[in-house]
């Protein structure tokens, strides 16, 4: 392994490992050693995103470990995203606006599921938390996303799910995305009868729904 | 006439025998371990029961009249071994909030909506002297705590007593750690499991662990000299992997101690993604005689069977095994569904522990009432 290979390593094993003081020291090395941010971002932080993705699959990592990954992640990320956003050469998987649907506050699930989307390389507008559904059909006026993402904890906010979609359908935006629903009280079935695309409650899953999605839409 | 006495002159004498066993009898074998007539049916009914009793939820809110009758008459719709009593969020911490501030953090955002809430702080430290300045204690007199909770809970106990005792009353308290998480919202505390010191950490959770045994001293006085048997402990934690129950999981375990001292049946409730470590916890903690759990955590690859039988294994000789269908399944299957799958949950359990048909969570209030009905006719039409 060259240095820069040794350093993106470095950063990733830093996210593995929850260190927060590491990650930001090699993002800043790998920086001043003129490594491209894009390859900071794919080789360093979303590969260790993707290894905790593994590790919480073989049931190795768990959740709280998994919410603070996320937050080393994005310790790094802020350092390279104002390069990142100067840089015209990346094209992304596609785009997400994300928000928790009205009413619910939770943020447990966005969380992780943010991260681990920018980590495969969407880019992913967050709308927040307890986000009206005129706020969702708003966000993909301005933004023009691929997906719209509703994240809910509990059964009773999941319920509306079909009040966001016909929201969009009545702003006629529904044909120009698709709709995924994420958290632990979503139903696939449930999901598609109330006007989804998609659901899961894993945001490794989440990432290969949404990239069959976009080879769809590339074909 | 009051609303019970209303219901008990309705119900008493004319209520059809359902197995040879009463319904408090059949939960408190089940919860011996002893065997039943029939497999106890006792799906978590509290605020679905509202909207079944065509209620809504803002209805109800600040009328108990109307809160006890919604029990009542779905368990005479229903007749399940036990009547849940109806609890919303806004019991367990309104009255860590001064009358002003509340209206802020419980939110009602359709008449079938369970009522949404704000965490009360956002640091460690905010939580840490929230407890330290008693505010619980503080904000208590006037709050649904006070004014609802009680008052709902002594009439549906009355009911318990002048019904003989035909059908149990569940009250529930949540945990310490459950507390934790709530106050602070359960993505904080999960962090800070990891992120802060552990003593400040364990003097949060030990601040909760002291109001909660207090708590205890009420459910003693109030809910057990009036009856009270059944007692459900709503416990946190559900997000926690080993390290953290390793580290924190003794708090629930010591509100359990004394718990299990003031109540003969009590069973926890463990909803969420079920670590395999949290059950084996579960399965050794003294005074729990049964759990209510849920799904099998996320990187158990297991069909709905195999989970069923790997908790009633796990249970034998010493949990009763409280499940099926999902909640989601409750909520979004079929009828056909979800009898498949409360069988599935009694074949696989009965050959190892007792078992109680309870979903891992309370039912939703879109459930369809054909859903809750398939429930306890699946566990009616088993042997």
């Amino acid at each position: 392994m060259n240095d820069e290979s040794d350093l993106l390593a470095t950063i990733a094993q830093g996210v593995v490992h929850l260190d927060v003081a590491v990650v930001r020291t090699s993002v800043e090395s790998a920086v001043r050693e003129g490594i491209s941010p894009f390859r900071i971002v794919a080789e360093g932080l979303s590969q260790g995103m993707r290894t905790v993705g593994a590790l919480f699959r073989d049931g190795e990592l768990f959740m709280p470990e998994v919410l603070v990954a996320c937050d080393t992640y994005y310790a790094g990320l802020q350092l390279v995203q104002p390069l990142i956003e100067k840089d015209n050469g990346r094209i992304a998987k596609g785009k997400i606006v994300l928000g928790t649907i009205h009413g619910d506050i939770h943020t447990v699930g966005k969380d992780v599921a943010i991260p681990v989307f920018r980590a495969a390389g969407f880019d992913v507008v967050d709308l927040g938390t307890d986000v009206a559904d005129e706020a969702f059909v708003e966000a993909v006026r301005q933004h023009q996303p691929d997906i719209v993402g509703l994240g809910t904890y509990m059964t009773s906010t999941f319920m509306h799910t079909n009040q966001t979609v016909e929201a969009l359908e009545r702003a006629g935006l529904r044909g120009q995305v698709k709709v995924i629903c994420g958290g632990p009280a979503v139903d696939v079935r449930a999901a598609l009868k109330l006007g989804a695309d998609g659901a899961t409650d894993n945001a490794w899953e989440g990432v290969q729904i949404m990239e069959a999605w976009m080879a769809e839409v590339r074909e | 006439m009051s609303v019970v006495d209303s219901w008990v002159q309705r119900l008493r004498g004319t209520l059809r025998p359902i197995g040879e066993m009463t319904h408090w009898q059949r939960l408190a074998a089940a919860l011996d371990l002893h065997p039943t007539d029939l497999v106890p049916v006792a799906p978590e009914l509290d605020y679905w029961q509202i909207t079944h009793a065509g209620y809504s939820h803002q209805e109800i809110y600040n009328d108990v009249d109307k809160t006890t009758d919604a029990c009542l008459r779905t368990w005479a719709d229903l007749r399940c071994d036990a009547i849940w009593m109806y609890v919303d969020i806004s019991h367990q911490i309104e009255n860590f909030l001064p009358a002003e501030r509340r209206a802020a953090h419980f939110v009602h955002r359709g008449p079938k909506d369970y009522l949404l809430f704000k965490p009360l702080v956002e640091t460690l430290d905010e939580a840490i002297a929230l407890y330290e300045s008693r505010a619980f204690e503080k904000h208590l007199a006037d709050s649904r705590a006070v004014t609802h909770y009680t008052p709902h809970m002594l009439q549906l106990l009355e009911f318990q007593e002048k019904m003989d005792r035909q059908v149990p009353v569940i009250v529930g308290a949540a945990s310490p750690i459950n507390y934790a998480e709530t106050i602070v919202e359960v993505q904080r505390l999960v962090r800070w499991t990891i992120t802060e010191s552990e003593d400040k950490v364990r003097h949060y959770l030990e601040l909760c662990l002291a109001e909660r045994l207090e708590a205890l001293d009420f459910y003693r006085d109030v809910a057990a000299a009036n009856g009270c048997q059944f007692f459900c402990v709503f416990g946190g934690a559900r997000t926690w992997g080993p390290r953290q129950l390793e580290k924190f999981g003794d708090v629930d375990r010591r509100f359990v101690d004394k718990v299990r001292e003031i109540f003969p049946y009590v069973f926890w409730h463990h909803c969420g993604h079920n670590l395999p470590q949290a059950l084996e916890l579960l399965a050794t903690w003294p005074g729990i005689k049964g759990v209510q759990y849920d799904q099998p955590y996320h990187s158990q690859k297991l069909s709905w069977s195999e989970f069923y039988e790997i908790t009633a294994r796990l249970f034998s000789g010493r949990r009763c095994a409280m499940n099926a269908p999902t909640t989601q399944v409750a909520c979004y299957g079929t009828p056909g569904e979800i009898t498949q799958m409360v069988r599935q949950f009694i074949e696989a359990t009965v050959p190892h522990t007792s078992a109680v048909v309870m979903p891992g969570c309370e039912i939703d209030s879109y459930a369809p009432v054909e859903n809750v009905r398939a429930m306890i006719d699946a566990a009616r039409t088993m042997a």
